[in-house]
């Protein structure tokens, strides 16, 4: 009928029209007034991460789901507006749209109604204060306002804050009641420390700096997993996170970065210089403009320390039973402890602890920290005679020796080629711990390489891989575990680095 | 006895006779057949045909294998008859380096590693699908995973001109490193500076 009264040109506009109308419609209609987040139910040994909704501006969480976190249900009878639920030896009732919940024929009323969204039953966040205490024996901690429940025998930790100004920058120190482990990431232009298992009830949710350096530090542990995120001031500020005193005091400096290092010719043939030149001797004038502006003592280089493989990935074995994530641990501590000592460094850890740490995660750990060196430390095969140390420097495998560096000047740098930017200093660098592992009695110290190391990759700083061995099922790792010989070989490195950075040993 | 009593009998001796050689092939099978991944077992039907295929005349391929007291790669020549097909080529050289050097060397390959899939591309690179045995022939290490690489790529790409650069992908996947050292992201173009030189 439509297509005898309406002209066949018309039917195609009206179709259009009713296009066009409808997507308007979609794109102006009102947003609900709800949004998804979760909730966080802490147990003595494990954690549950229930969503919730937010209803007209109250946090409602699924009721079946939290019932199921602390008992079974014996029986369920649902209708349209009401549900019965047996649970232990009590029953309980509620009707949607109504805050009153029928516990054993006693009633409790919600601070909001009940509501059924998307098939499931929701109830307000007190809830969890008002009616699941007289549901569970275990104790229910839950501060009002704050998205986690502790239930059972859980003590949380909590921490204070406090920043300070620096020379360059700004200090944050934060003060834990617990032990915390560490490991740093980068998201969206904030910093995001991640504050290991154990949970924590922070006495605040956020705190805001008018700071140069520092704007906000929030808490966040909605994913289950406690951390900082720290967000900064500006773009471009180093980030240098050092957990100290038990691992209940973690310092985080944030400071303007160093003076870019100068862009190497394509021509050049391989800086030798002496191992007392600094790695980045000239400065563009802009660089020195600011140089002249910057305050007297600038912070501290950052040495990123690289211990390889780690948690499921134990890399290679020996034949007593020494696998190389533990020995590289070892080792990454010992260098840490004699860098700390010549008071020239600051040293940052790309992985603390026995944790799987991707590739990736280790170069963000480092290019954050904007460190100045960064070194891996590996232990496998290498043949002959033990203890034998080598120093690779990284070698792209998709080019031959050609590299990126002044051949093409890229605004944009990709993430896996920042490495290829940097070879002249990394080869300076393996140089100079070559020589000076050379002079330790009894080891082998080949002549510095290059290879396809991985973890070098997406370093955004003059970076080497230090590999020992021999760790293989042929031989035993008697000399590599041997103390004298660890302290001695890290010695060696805070010597050359310090060599490197201008002070000499 | 009846005379159908004493048919049926045998017919259900025949029966019974050949359910037990059944049973005992089926057992032989099950228990004391090499599993599939053995080193004689390796050769699959492909790699088979790779090898029949060369019916060309006899020529020299040179492998490399790596050696880890001097870091190189050191280069042997074997007696070949190539395959006409280039991917074909690729798995003789790859089979070839999994029977091992003849000379005190390293393994690239582990005997038992299973040639699964070979690509060219038109732009010369050759993606190499090897079963994840070949991880039981190295022991895992910065310069042994990077030899054991390079013995590969050169290797393939001193015998297949067409090829300019090799992709190892294990087990059909894409992975980040060999044994957590050697970079594997990218098709990796030979480096010839590793290479022993004549003496």
């Amino acid at each position: 009928m439509l297509n005898e009264v309406v002209p066949a040109s018309w039917r195609k506009a009206l179709l259009w029209l009713t296009g066009g109308l409808c997507g308007l419609a979609l794109l102006f209609w009102p947003a609900r007034p709800l949004r998804s987040d979760s909730f966080v139910f802490y147990f003595p040994n494990s954690k549950r991460v229930i969503p919730l909704e937010v209803i007209e501006n109250t946090k409602y969480l699924p009721f079946l789901q939290v019932l199921n976190l602390v008992g079974t249900l014996n029986s369920l009878s649902e209708k349209r507006n009401n549900i019965k639920v047996g649970f232990g030896k009590d029953h309980i009732e509620l009707h949607a749209d109504d805050a009153r919940v029928r516990l054993d024929k006693k009633v409790i009323l919600l601070a909001a109604p009940v509501r059924v969204s998307n098939g499931k039953w929701m109830v307000p966040s007190d809830f969890v204060t008002v009616v699941l205490p007289k549901l569970t024996d275990q104790d229910v901690e839950y501060q009002v306002g704050t998205n986690r429940v502790f239930l059972g025998n859980v003590k949380p930790g909590s921490f204070t804050v406090r920043l300070e100004p620096e020379s360059n920058g700004a200090r944050l120190t934060f003060q834990f009641t617990d032990k915390v482990t560490l490991r740093t990431e980068s998201s969206n232009g904030q910093w995001v420390m991640f504050l290991g298992d154990h949970p924590v009830q922070p006495l605040e949710q956020s705190f805001h700096f008018q700071n140069p350096y520092v704007a906000a530090v929030r808490f966040d542990d909605q994913d289950g997993l406690p951390k900082l995120l720290i967000t900064p001031s500006s773009p471009g500020l180093n980030f240098y996170p050092l957990l100290t005193e038990g691992d209940k005091v973690l310092r985080a400096e944030v400071s303007k970065p160093a003076p870019p290092p100068p862009q190497t010719p394509a021509t050049s043939a391989p800086a030798l210089t002496t191992a007392g030149a600094p790695p980045a001797p000239a400065q563009t004038p802009a660089a020195a403009q600011a140089g002249a502006a910057a305050p007297p003592s600038p912070p501290l280089p950052v040495v990123a320390l690289d211990a390889g493989h780690g948690g499921d990935d134990t890399g290679a074995k020996s034949r007593d039973g020494v696998l190389e994530k533990n020995l590289v641990a070892t080792l990454v501590g010992r260098v840490r402890q004699s860098l700390l000592a010549t008071a020239k460094f600051r040293v940052v850890l790309t992985r603390t602890g026995d944790a799987n740490t991707t590739f990736e995660q280790r170069a963000v750990a480092a290019n954050t920290a904007g460190a100045a060196y960064f070194l891996t430390f590996h232990a496998g095969d290498l043949g002959g005679a033990s203890p034998r140390v080598a120093v690779y420097t990284f070698q792209s495998p998709a080019q031959e020796t050609a590299t990126l560096a002044g051949e093409t000047r890229l605004v944009f740098v990709p993430w896996s080629q920042i490495q290829e930017a940097y070879l002249d200093q990394s080869r300076q660098l393996a140089r100079t711990l070559q020589q000076d592992f050379a002079v330790i009695a009894g080891v082998t110290a080949d002549l510095p390489t290059s290879a396809p190391v991985r973890t070098l990759r997406s370093v955004n700083a003059p970076a080497v891989a230090i590999e020992v061995g021999s760790l293989s099922p042929d031989d035993d790792a008697t000399s590599l575990s041997d103390t004298a010989f660890q302290v001695q070989f890290a010695a060696v490195v805070a010597e050359a680095l310090s060599a490197l950075q201008g002070g000499g040993g | 006895m009846s005379r159908r009593a004493k048919l049926l009998t045998v017919a259900l001796l025949l029966v019974l006779a050949g359910a037990l050689i059944y049973l005992r092939s089926l057992t032989r099978r099950t228990f004391f057949e090499p599993p599939p991944h053995s080193d004689e077992s390796a050769k699959t039907q492909l790699n088979e045909a790779a090898l029949q295929s060369g019916a060309g005349p006899n020529e020299t391929a040179v492998l490399y294998f790596p050696s880890l007291n001097t870091r190189v790669l050191v280069a042997e020549k074997r007696p070949i008859k190539w395959a006409q097909a280039g991917a074909d080529r690729v798995r003789q050289v790859l089979l070839a380096l999994a029977e091992g050097p003849s000379q005190h060397l390293g393994h690239p390959l582990a005997a038992s590693t299973n040639v699964r899939a070979v690509f060219l591309t038109l732009e010369g690179t050759a993606y190499v699908d090897l079963s994840n045995d070949l991880l039981g022939g190295i022991y895992p290490g910065i310069e042994s995973e990077s030899l054991a690489v390079y013995s590969i790529v050169n290797s393939i790409t001193a015998n297949v001109p067409a090829v300019k650069k090799v992709k190892i992908v294990i087990e059909g996947q894409e992975v980040d490193t060999l044994e957590g050292h050697a970079d594997l992201t990218d098709a990796i173009v030979p480096d010839a500076s590793l290479v022993q030189s004549s003496p």
